[in-house]
């Protein structure tokens, strides 16, 4: 009775481990070399109950910074021990319309203190409490790529061989404007790059190099800290 | 009937892999922080303004149909609700124009275009709109006839190709209302016409 039980499991059991076995090879990730610069021009610090809004540069010049990077670095930012309280990108953007628009949206503090002139400007950033526009610049590009790799099924079963890498490559710049003082306070550059590797031996396994996703963090980290002051 | 079946699945397979639908039901135009001008204005929209439908074969790959539905409308009447303290839209071609009103609006679409990433070589969407936006004073002569030319651009996200579509089309018609508060901020054509009324 009990042999019976142990070699009805053992194929589970085996499986169960190679499914494991995948899935920490999946995990795995390329190494990243990083570089975080900030360049401060004032003084910066928040009050309590203070707030700061993400924005991307306007796409009419040329930007082109990825949706998903600016709510990584919002949520970022408003989380943790230091949180900072983010306003949603949307929800700023329709508070203040049309004035945030790509064609609209201040391109230096001088606009920006023209665009305050307007009461009706001036009592959102009044009412949501917003002290900072941080405004981020820059993207993740892949390039380079080498190897070969081909696949092929039958009807025993499949699989790849082969190896194939590639370049990622995250910079990105963030600003922060002071809208209390209409004043440039300096910003941050993020230069991370690495190589993504994909071997496969019937199975591909990708060792990506997420340079965006730590980019966001590093990014985010340096603007909580630039911002406190 | 297993054969039916199997048929009727591959030719939907065929009909709808070679082509893509998307629809602007109800963009997102929230209402515009402006100063209001005190003047009494009619919008008269064009017959197509309902259910504008935009169509557009990428060359070798499929074919993509943006319907914009009444969203051009919702656009446009935002816009001047926003702007102007009274407005009224004249849905019957019967109804007296220009000399009931301070100013009679008339937008229209000149021409529509996209690129899909498939054309742009990048990982973006673009979407222009080319409006036209004629107003006339209470006499019915022509004082402003504007293009506007409206462009809207998205980054692909995952699996959503068809909201990456229409994303970039809302954010073009969010360009447009920018554009036409921007004209309208900076002419004295509509003051002056009041003026001598």
């Amino acid at each position: 009775m009990k042999i019976i039980y142990t070699n009805q499991n053992k194929p589970i059991y085996q499986y169960k481990v190679v499914i494991l076995l995948l899935l920490m090879l999946m995990s795995l990730s390329a190494c990243v070399t990083a570089r975080i610069e900030d360049n401060r021009v004032g003084n910066t610090g928040i009050n309590d109950g203070e707030g700061i809004v993400i924005l991307a540069k306007s796409y009419h010049l040329g930007n082109d910074t990825e949706t998903d990077f600016i709510k990584c670095v919002s949520s970022t930012i408003s989380k943790g021990s230091t949180a900072i309280r983010v306003l949603p990108t949307n929800t700023f953007k329709d508070l203040l319309f049309p004035w945030f628009e790509p064609r609209t949206a201040p391109a230096d503090t001088k606009s920006l203190a023209n665009l305050l002139i307007r009461s009706q400007v001036r009592d959102v950033f009044q009412s949501q409490n917003l002290r900072y526009i941080v405004w981020l610049d820059g993207n993740t590009d892949s390039s380079g790529g080498g190897g070969s790799m081909s696949c092929a099924i039958g009807p025993s079963g499949g699989g790849c061989f082969g190896f194939a890498w590639w370049q990622n490559d995250s910079k990105y710049e963030a600003t922060v404007w002071d809208v209390q003082d209409t004043k440039n306070e300096g910003n941050i550059s993020a230069e991370y790059s690495g190589t993504s590797f994909m071997p496969a031996i019937v199975v591909p396994i990708p060792l990506f190099a997420r340079t965006q996703a730590k980019a966001c963090k590093g990014l985010a980290n340096q603007l909580k800290i630039f911002i406190a002051g | 009937m297993n054969t039916k079946y199997i048929l009727t699945i591959f030719s939907l397979v065929i009909i709808f892999g070679c082509s893509s639908q998307v629809k602007i039901d109800n963009p997102n135009i929230p209402k515009l922080l402006v100063n209001q001008m005190p003047y009494d204005v009619a919008i008269k929209y064009p017959e197509n303004f309902n259910n504008f439908l935009h169509e557009e074969k990428v060359i070798g790959k499929k074919t993509w149909q943006v319907d914009f539905s009444h969203s051009n409308k919702l656009l446009f009447n935002k816009i001047f609700q926003s702007y102007f303290k009274k407005v009224t839209v004249i849905e019957s071609s019967e109804e007296r124009l220009y000399d009931n009103f301070n100013f009679t609006i008339q937008p229209s679409i000149d021409a529509t275009e996209f690129s899909v990433p498939e054309q742009s070589q990048d990982e973006t969407f673009s979407v222009w709109i080319r409006y036209r936006v004629k107003i006339f004073d209470h006499n019915g002569v022509e004082i402003i006839n504007w293009p506007i030319s409206a462009y809207g651009k998205t980054s692909t996200t995952t699996f959503s190709d068809n909201n990456d579509l229409a994303n970039a089309a809302i954010l073009a018609m969010r360009d447009a209302a920018a554009l036409i508060i921007l004209q309208l901020e900076k002419t004295n054509k509509l003051a002056l016409s009041a003026k001598q009324t």
